[in-house]
């Protein structure tokens, strides 16, 4: 072996023979660097808080997959279809004919009109003149406004209002089945036409709350609003966004106290708090400066920063508060605690780093952001921890108070630690290799059950219990309309989008779909054509069919909604109504619309998927899903090879990964059990669980290591371990948790799944270490191998 | 079958493709059903021809060669039926609907038309030679509109099958009428096998739609249609003669009460009349609902109900004389009703089969 590091028996971790030329660099230039880390934090700072939250879509979906490409390509023929609000206006008592009722409701309807971003020729309500009741008579049409002429609120005008509702044929859309609501349905501009700018999603939100559901719901105990659209749930979702400001107070307070208890010295409290936020300003400048947003996955990663941060620095006041108890001032125990830590830190953040970055391997915007923050916050966690953080501590130093709890506190958990100890025992580690291979086979059984994409209903993004989630339920429960729609793209030669083979192979494949498990219903050109017909015969249904005859296909569709077809009339969209978004309901749909394009797409008409927010929703699971082994497979790779490269044995390897297969196991168990699918939000959580989990191994098996090299028995140098480093890693674990734990209470679903999930991770990777690792040592690590091999090499 | 399809249409054209075993159709657009022995057989959208053996609590679907909306079915006998549709198409079954053959398509049909207009033609072309100077403009401009006519039919047949029939009616396994769009009549005399065009022997020189046919008691047969057409036989559909309509709108339905030459029409806007004179003489029935009406039935115990749009049940317990309307709370159209155990009624319309009790509610 030529590892120069095992050279003369010196550990290469403690015993450094002279002091490192980083550190001369470092500690020769304390005012400079000091000086340098102020300005570039102003600079970053003021950066920092200028950073935007950031919805955007584009960013949350495989861009790359082919439904994507198909959907962003026909992005302009689609436009009018997906962006709207409906805002339900419910009464609670009696129903909609009421002169009180139709006042509010007319109201409401000029107070959307006036919204900035609503497409006020396609709004519609009661109130507005495009929506029409028509009846077929001898001579032809005959109609008018549902309000009838002359309302007055009386009651004759109330009844001639409630038989034009009747014959409307808006029952069901605009009118709820049970008369006790209506719609008004605004669709929006995706950018303003006057002025060219994107819809402000956050701010139009806030308006429908003010000036609608505040104004007219809250003021009147007998209307409620309810309000559902895609720029209302991203309204929400900017929100929540809003809502992580209070969390990072909180993690902020709970850490402080806790290192405060840790250490009982109030610097080596607050300087690795303020060299985390340090941190946490410098990642936000440098992702501003590069021109990032906040979302609401990368919104996470200045916790976890923050609190890699602050479990790093804990090690620095620890490793200065044992040099400064022997007596060293406080630029000595700086420089002693730098030496001594710069290479496992190092190697503990870079291995987090490499971990992070396997994430890039997913084709979707948010996740390589969010690959890209937590390895650049990594990068800066090993700058403000191993410079800023050393460099304060050598001017301000431990507190004597600090000093004397690690003479104290030492001894008095000796006891504990030797009762740990026992994890190490020939007689106690079968049992635990027992229970592991039990969990590990509970887990394996659970794991069974776990998903791949969104399983609630509703929208995944918010809670279940959200008051968007309610609207949602309410209006699906009383109008016929689902929320998850698959579109399927028909393409055609320009001009011939109406052509009766056309409008034949959309109405198959309409039919194929339908009798598809999963599949509530459809609509296409298709449909209208049909409809249009029979009402144009008279009303007669023996009519509903698609005429032969193109001149009668052609007045049929005259008045198709918008959408339907696109200006140049080339593409066409068959809309798919499901049932739910399970990931088995999305493929099972989508194979046989895949099936069905294969043997029907000619020169006439192809089939491409697929927009709607289940189309997304089946291309980000396929990405997903063909995502997740590889990601796994690279992040296990990784984190091996480093450990590898650090210790030189494959034993070790074993040691210290094994505790993170399990754990990864129990986290996928856990997640089939909760209800929780592999989804844009929990794939990260397996590369950032193992990433930053596989520190507590390699800190406790380097302090095993050096111990067994001392001669020491396994469960004598586990003893020694747990003594000098077991502390330390407890609360790093305990620490990582605080970070994540209160996402747990964000109002965005995934956040919250996250959190819980992440919480589980670092704790139990935690527990792994210290409780199995040994356990493995025990019946992998030869220690008297070990030591004649170091000694060999003497 | 020599049916002109685009060649680039990968999809077999719909009265090639068989329709789709599929639970849906008892849920699906139903046009029209009937009684069959003891058992209901009804049709509609996508080539569904679904049966019931137990007063419509369970259902099977025929085995049906075409996909297209089919709008009339009839059985002459308990075994023999047949079912119509767009495209023309025109099916047997001999086994009580549970199997079904393509006897003829609207293009064969618009073939058999065109043959009646040219002899149509050539006969009035003969006339006019021998006819009198002054009666010779009249009859040129007869001439014009049935070269107009066929004109029509021709272009149509370049298009293909356009056209749909709308009702069927056999008096047995033999003899049997079908009607449909701009005038398309025919009729056969051997269960189907060969058709003959009998538009020649209808007085509609429009070409109005001939929406439904029927027999009434006393062995009358009626067709109405569109326009307020009124159409009667009274030697078993030899010949027929107009009857002039109170009402000009169209009319969908024609029932008989069950008394002698008596019958009830009905159509558009739920206009609705009576006759006890085989259509001599007309008494317009008051119209409270205002709902298109689309079928109706005679219960043994005298009972007549009328269906329509907007979920409209209509009932009379006075030999047609003045009903009374209710609306089912769905509001979906029913097309056609056919009674069941008791004074219950199975309707089928634009939302499936429905069981219900004599004012359309429904029982399940």
């Amino acid at each position: 072996m030529s590892n120069p590091k095992h050279d003369k028996g010196e550990h290469y971790l403690t015993t450094p023979k002279a002091e490192p030329f980083l550190e001369r660099l470092i500690f020769n230039n304390r005012a400079i660097i000091l000086i340098a880390f102020f300005f570039l934090t102003l600079f970053l700072g003021y950066n920092a808080i200028k950073i935007q939250p950031d919805a955007s879509f584009e960013r949350m979906i495989p861009l790359e997959h082919p439904y994507i490409v198909n959907m962003l390509d026909h992005r302009d023929d689609l436009e009018n279809l997906g962006n709207f609000v409906r805002i339900a206006v419910e009464v609670k008592e009696g129903d909609i004919f009421t002169q009180e009722y139709m006042e509010t409701l007319k109201q409401i309807t000029d107070e959307v009109f006036y919204l900035n971003g609503v497409d006020r020729s396609g709004l519609k309500s009661l109130w507005t003149s495009n929506v029409r009741w028509v009846e077929v008579t001898e001579q032809g049409f005959q109609g008018g406004t549902v309000i009838p002429d002359g309302y007055d609120g009386s009651r004759d005008s109330l009844e001639a209002l409630r038989q034009n509702v009747l014959r409307s044929n808006e029952v069901g859309r605009l009118i709820s089945d049970n008369f006790r609501s209506t719609i008004v349905y605004a669709p929006l501009y995706e950018n303003n036409p006057e002025t060219g700018e994107p819809l402000d999603y956050g701010s139009f939100s806030r308006q429908l709350e003010e000036k609608i559901r505040d104004k007219y719901g809250a003021n009147n105990p007998n209307i409620e609003i309810h309000i559902v659209g895609f720029a209302k749930k991203v309204g929400d979702l900017i929100e929540g966004i809003g809502a992580i400001a209070y969390f990072a107070g909180i993690t902020i307070l709970l850490t402080t106290l806790l290192l405060y208890g840790y250490s009982r010295c109030i610097s080596g409290t607050l300087v690795p708090v303020f060299s985390s936020i340090v941190a946490v300003f410098w990642q936000l400048g440098i992702l501003k400066l590069l021109g990032y947003g906040l979302d609401p996955y990368s919104v996470l990663v200045p916790f976890l920063v923050f609190a890699i941060g602050i479990s790093h620095g804990v090690q620095v006041v620890n490793a200065m508060a044992i040099e400064a108890s022997k007596g060293f001032d406080p630029i000595t125990a700086a420089r002693l605690a730098f030496r001594a830590l710069y290479i496992p830190g190092m190697l503990a953040l870079i291995s987090d780093a490499f971990g992070f970055l396997t994430l890039l391997f997913i084709q979707i915007d948010v996740i390589k952001d969010l690959a890209v923050a937590a390895g650049l916050g990594v990068a800066i966690v090993i700058i403000t921890n191993l410079v800023l953080h050393p460099l304060i501590m050598s001017y301000i130093g431990i507190t004597k108070g600090g000093v004397r709890h690690v003479q104290s506190h030492g001894e008095k958990q000796d006891r504990k630690w030797r009762v740990m100890s026992y994890f190490a025992h020939p007689g106690v580690a079968p049992v635990s290799l027992l229970i592991a291979v039990i969990g590990l086979g509970v887990g394996l059984y659970y794991k069974q059950g776990l998903k791949v994409g969104d399983l609630d209903q509703g929208a995944p993004e918010l809670r279940a219990d959200s008051r968007y989630n309610k609207d949602n339920a309410y209006i699906i429960n009383n109008y016929s309309t689902s929320a998850d729609v698959l579109v399927v793209m028909v393409k055609t030669p320009e001009e011939q989008c109406t052509q009766y083979n056309v409008l034949r192979a959309m109405d198959s494949l309409q039919w194929e779909l339908q009798n598809t498990p999963g599949v509530q219903s459809s609509a296409s050109l298709a449909d209208v054509s049909k409809i249009v017909t029979k009402a144009l015969n008279e009303g007669n249904w023996n009519w509903y069919e698609i005429s032969r005859n193109q001149t009668i296909i052609n007045a049929s569709i005259r008045e198709a909604p918008a959408g339907l077809i696109n200006t140049n009339c080339d593409l066409t969209p068959v809309l798919v109504f499901l049932e739910d978004h399970k990931a088995e309901t999305l493929q099972t749909v989508v194979d046989r619309v895949e099936e069905f394009a294969e043997n029907n797409s000619n020169e006439e008409h192809t089939f491409l998927l697929a927009a709607g927010n289940a189309g997304v929703e089946a291309a980000t699971n396929e990405v997903i899903s063909s995502a997740k082994n590889m990601m796994l497979a690279f992040v296990y790779g990784v984190v091996s090879f480093l450990c590898l490269l650090t210790f030189r044995s494959i034993r070790a390897v074993i040691c210290i990964v094994t505790p993170l297969g399990l754990t990864s196991i129990l986290c996928e168990a856990i997640m089939a059990t909760s209800g929780i699918g592999i989804k844009v939000a929990t794939l990260p959580v397996i590369a950032l669980g193992v990433g930053i989990g596989v520190d507590y191994g390699i800190y406790i098996y380097t302090k095993l290591e050096k111990f067994i090299l001392e001669g020491k028995a396994l469960q004598e140098a586990y003893y020694e371990t747990l003594r000098s480093t077991g502390k330390a890693v407890i609360f790093t674990g305990v620490t990582l948790g605080l970070g994540v734990v209160t996402w747990i209470f964000s109002p965005i679903k995934f956040q919250a799944d996250m959190g819980f999930l992440l919480f589980f991770m670092f704790l139990w990777n935690m527990v792994g270490a210290i409780w199995l690792l040994p356990a493995l040592a025990r019946f992998l690590l030869r220690p008297d191998h070990m030591l004649a091999k170091a000694r060999s090499k003497e | 079958m020599a049916l002109s399809a685009p060649s680039v249409f990968a999809l077999a054209d719909i009265i090639e493709t068989p329709s789709r075993p599929t639970d849906l159709a008892p849920q699906s657009l139903l046009n029209d059903a009937t009684i069959a022995g003891d058992r209901i057989v009804a049709t509609g959208e996508r080539g569904h021809i679904i049966y019931s053996d137990d007063e419509g609590q369970t259902w099977e679907q025929g085995q049906v060669p075409v996909s297209v909306t089919m709008t009339g079915i009839d059985f002459g006998t308990e075994q023999h039926g047949w079912a119509v549709g767009h495209s023309g198409v025109v099916l047997h079954s001999g086994d009580a609907g549970e199997t079904w053959e393509l006897q003829l398509t609207g293009i064969e049909a618009a073939k058999l038309a065109i043959e009646t207009k040219q002899e149509q033609i050539a006969e009035l072309e003969e006339q006019i030679e021998e006819a009198p100077e002054e009666e010779k403009a009249d009859l040129e401009w007869a001439l014009d509109d049935l070269f107009f006519t066929m004109g029509n039919l021709e272009a149509d047949l370049d298009v293909g099958p356009v056209n749909p029939l709308l009702d069927v009616w056999f008096e047995n396994e033999n003899h049997g009428f079908v009607v449909g769009a701009y005038g398309m009549i025919l009729r056969t005399t051997d269960g189907g096998e060969t058709w003959r065009d009998w538009s020649a022997r209808i007085d509609n020189p429009q070409s109005f739609h001939l929406n439904s046919i029927t027999q009434v008691t006393g062995g009358a047969i009626v067709i109405v249609g569109e326009a307020g057409n009124i159409h009667v036989s009274v030697d078993g559909g030899d010949t027929w003669e107009r009857r002039e309509s109170p009402y000009s709108g169209s009319l969908f339905g024609v029932i008989g009460t069950g008394e002698a030459n008596e019958m009830l029409a009905f159509g558009l806007r739920g206009n609705k009349m009576l006759s006890t004179d085989l259509g001599q003489s007309w008494e317009m029935i008051p119209n409270d609902a205002g709902a298109t009406l689309n079928s109706g039935m005679v219960a043994d115990d005298g009972r007549i109900t009328l269906v329509g749009n907007g979920g409209a049940v209509l009932l009379s317990t006075d030999g047609g004389e003045s009903f009374r309307p209710y609306f089912r709370d769905d509001r979906e159209s029913v097309m056609a009703v056919v009674p069941v155990s008791g004074t219950n009624l199975l309707i089928v319309g634009e939302g499936g089969v429905k069981f219900t009790d004599a004012r359309g509610k429904n029982l399940q």
